[in-house]
C-alpha cells in the first residue's frame, strides 16, 4: 500500500515534470519573439536593446540550458517573474488558485449531490416513467455546453425574476455571502455535466449489482431499505468514485470559460489574460499548476478508491 | 463479442438485416442519426436554404425579435440569426472533421503500434507523451495551443487534434492489447507475416467497431471544444459564422436580446446530444456486452 503510494507519487511527479517539458518547449517553439512582441510598442528599438533584454530574461542561452534552468527552479517553487508585472508568477498564482480551487469544489459538490440520488432513483424504479425522464435530463445534461448553460442562468434569472449575480466579485473574507452567491452559478453551470455523468454511471452499476447474486440472497430475509440502503448502495458507488478523478480534468477545464464569463479572478482568468498577453512564464507556471491538481487530486482517488473496496489490489 | 470468430473469407448473410434489427431496438440512435444527417444536409446546403448572406447587416433592423423574414431574429449588426446559425454549422462540422482525420488517424497509429509493441520502449515512449498530454485539462491545453498560434481555423485544427489523440490512442491501444493475443495473429506470426502486414490486416479492421464508437463521442467533444475557443475569441475568426462566437457576440445583449444567445446555444446543444447518442447506440449495437 505505502509502496503503491510511493510508486504512484513518483509517476506523477515524473509526469508533471513532462507536462512542463512539453509546455516549456511549445513556448520556444511557437513563432512570435517574446521581446520583440514586449518591446514592439516603444518606438526606436536598437538591436542592442533587444540583444540586451534577452540576455536578462535568459533567452540568449541554448534551449537546453535554460530547460534544465527552469526546471531546476521550478522544483523548488519557482516559476519565475512575469514579463508583464515583474511579479513573482508562484505570487501570481498562489494568489489566485483558492478561488479556482472553490469554484472546482462546489461544482463538484452539485455533481454529485444531486448525481448521487438521480442515478439511485433511476435505478430503483427502472423503466418507470421517472427513470426514463431522468435519462432524458442526464443525456440533455452531458451535451449541454457549460458556458451556455451559464448564460442562459443568468439570462434567464435576470428577466424572469429580476435577479443578477452580484456585480463585483469578493472574496469569502471580504463577503462570505456575496461570494457564495456570486459562485453559485458557474457552480450549477459547471456541475450538471458531473451530475449527469454520475446519475448514469451510477444507474447502471447499481442495476448491476441489484441482479447480482448476494442481493437475490439476502433479499427474502431483510427489508428492503436494508437490502437498497446498506448493500446495494454502497457497492454500486464504488464504480462511481473512480468517476470523480475524471470529472475534476472537466471541471478544471470548465472554470477557465465560466471564471470569464461570471468575471471571477481565478486561475482560469490568469492563464487566458496571460495567454493573450504572451506572458509566458505566468502560462508556463499555470499549465504546470493545473496539471499537478489535475494528478493530484487522481492519486488520491486511486488511493482511496482500494480502501473503499479491499478486493482491489495494489500491484 | 470476440468468442464468435468468423472466418475472414465466409460471407455472413443477413450481416444487414441484423444490424437493421439491432438499430430498430435503439430508437434514440436512429432518431440522433438523423439529426446528424439533417446537421451535415443543412451545412452542406447553407448557402441554398439560408434566406440571407450570413455576413450581411442589416442595419435597419438590428436585434429584431424573431419572426417575419428574420426567423430567429437578427443580432446587434443586423445579421441574420438563423442564416449564421447555419453557416455556423459548416465551420463546426468541417473543424470537427478535419480534427478528427488529423487526431483520429495520429491517435490510431499510436495506439496501434503502442499497442503491438506493449512493454517495449517505443510503447513506454508514446504511452508518456500521452500521459503528458491527458494530464493538462482540455480548454487549458487548447487555450495554450491555439491561443499561441493565433485565432485561425487551421490552428483550431491543430489544437483540438492534440485533445483527441489520447482517447483514441486508448481505445486502439486497448484492443490492439487483446487483438495481439488472438490465434489468428499468432498463427499469422508463425507463417512468417510482417509485422506491418499484421497490423494492417489484422489489427486495423478489428478496430474499426470501438474506433467509430469514439469518433461519435469525440465529435460532440470537439464540436463543444470549437465553440467554447471561439466563444473565448481564440478559435474560428470573425467574421465567419460560428456558434461559440455567436454566443460570445450574444452575451453582451442577453437581457434585451435572449434569441442572440438562445439559437446558437440551442444548435450546439442539439449537434452534442444528436452525436452523444448516436455514440452511445453504436456502443449498444458493437459491444452488447457492455449496454446499460
Amino acid at each position: 500500500m505505502v509502496e503503491y503510494v510511493v510508486r504512484r507519487g513518483l509517476y506523477g511527479v515524473l509526469v508533471v515534470a513532462l507536462v512542463t517539458v512539453f509546455v516549456f518547449l511549445t513556448l520556444r517553439l511557437i513563432p512570435g519573439d517574446v521581446v520583440r512582441l514586449q518591446l514592439a510598442d516603444a518606438p526606436g528599438v536598437s538591436p542592442e536593446q533587444i540583444a540586451q533584454r534577452a540576455a536578462q530574461l535568459g533567452l540568449d542561452q541554448p534551449l537546453l540550458a535554460q530547460l534544465w534552468r527552469f526546471l531546476a527552479n521550478a522544483a523548488t517553487g519557482d516559476f519565475g517573474t512575469s514579463f508583464q508585472s515583474g511579479e513573482p508568477v508562484t505570487a501570481l498564482i498562489a494568489e489566485r488558485l483558492p478561488t479556482t480551487l472553490q469554484l472546482g469544489v462546489m461544482a463538484l459538490a452539485v455533481s454529485v449531490v444531486l448525481g448521487v440520488p438521480l442515478g439511485l432513483l433511476s435505478a430503483v424504479r427502472q423503466n418507470s416513467w421517472l427513470d426514463q425522464g431522468l435519462r432524458v435530463v442526464s443525456v440533455a445534461g452531458l451535451s449541454i455546453p457549460n458556458f451556455w448553460l451559464g448564460l442562459l442562468l443568468v439570462t434567464y434569472l435576470a428577466l424572469w425574476f429580476s435577479w443578477s449575480p452580484p456585480l463585483v466579485y469578493r472574496t469569502p473574507a471580504e463577503d462570505l455571502g456575496s461570494n457564495l452567491v456570486h459562485m453559485a452559478l458557474p457552480a450549477i453551470a459547471l456541475g450538471v455535466a458531473g451530475m449527469a455523468a454520475i446519475a448514469r454511471m451510477l444507474r447502471s452499476s447499481m442495476l448491476e449489482v441489484l441482479r447480482s447474486p448476494f442481493i437475490r440472497t439476502v433479499r427474502p430475509g431483510a427489508p428492503e431499505r436494508t437490502v437498497l440502503v446498506t448493500h446495494a448502495v454502497r457497492n454500486s458507488l464504488v464504480p462511481v468514485f473512480s468517476l470523480i478523478g475524471l470529472q475534476v480534468g472537466h471541471i478544471l477545464g470548465g472554470t477557465v470559460i465560466l471564471e470569464s464569463i461570471f468575471a471571477i479572478p481565478g486561475m482560469g482568468m490568469l492563464i487566458f489574460e496571460s495567454v493573450q498577453l504572451r506572458d509566458y512564464p505566468v502560462v508556463l507556471g499555470c499549465v504546470v499548476v493545473y496539471g499537478a491538481v489535475f494528478i493530484l487530486v487522481n492519486l488520491v482517488v486511486d488511493v482511496l478508491y482500494g480502501v473503499i473496496d479491499p478486493r482491489i489490489r495494489y500491484a | 463479442m470476440s468468442e464468435i470468430a468468423v472466418p475472414i473469407a465466409t460471407p455472413r448473410p443477413g450481416g444487414n438485416r441484423r444490424a437493421l434489427r439491432l438499430l430498430r431496438r435503439q430508437p434514440l440512435g436512429v432518431v440522433a442519426g438523423v439529426v446528424v444527417v439533417l446537421l451535415v444536409v443543412a451545412a452542406a446546403l447553407a448557402p441554398v436554404i439560408a434566406p440571407f448572406d450570413p455576413t450581411a447587416q442589416h442595419r435597419a433592423d438590428f436585434l429584431q425579435i424573431p419572426g417575419g423574414p428574420f426567423l430567429m431574429g437578427t443580432d446587434d449588426l443586423g445579421r441574420d440569426i438563423f442564416s449564421r446559425v447555419l453557416y455556423g454549422a459548416r465551420t463546426s462540422l468541417l473543424v470537427a472533421v478535419c480534427t478528427l482525420a488529423v487526431g483520429g488517424v495520429l491517435g490510431v497509429a499510436i495506439g496501434v503500434v503502442s499497442g503491438y509493441f506493449a512493454g517495449g520502449w517505443v510503447d513506454t515512449l508514446l504511452q508518456r507523451v500521452m500521459d503528458t498530454l491527458m494530464a493538462i485539462p482540455g480548454i487549458v491545453l487548447l487555450l495554450f495551443v491555439a491561443a499561441l498560434l493565433g485565432p485561425s481555423i487551421r490552428n483550431t485544427v491543430i489544437a483540438l487534434s492534440l485533445l483527441v489523440v489520447p482517447s483514441f490512442n486508448r481505445v486502439a491501444r486497448g484492443e490492439m492489447l487483446r487483438i495481439r493475443e488472438e490465434l489468428y495473429v499468432e498463427s499469422a506470426r508463425a507463417a512468417g507475416c510482417s509485422t506491418w502486414r499484421i497490423l494492417r490486416r489484422h489489427g486495423l479492421p478489428n478496430l474499426l467497431a470501438p474506433i467509430l464508437v469514439v469518433t461519435s463521442l469525440m465529435f460532440a467533444i470537439v464540436i463543444i471544444a470549437e465553440s467554447a475557443l471561439s466563444f473565448l475569441g481564440i478559435g474560428t475568426p470573425p467574421p465567419t459564422p460560428s456558434w461559440g462566437a455567436m454566443l460570445s457576440d450574444g452575451s453582451r445583449y442577453m437581457e434585451i436580446a435572449p434569441w442572440m444567445v438562445v439559437f446558437p446555444g440551442g444548435a450546439l446543444t442539439v449537434a452534442v446530444l444528436a452525436f452523444n447518442l448516436l455514440g452511445d447506440a453504436l456502443r449498444d449495437v458493437f459491444d452488447p456486452k457492455q449496454s446499460r
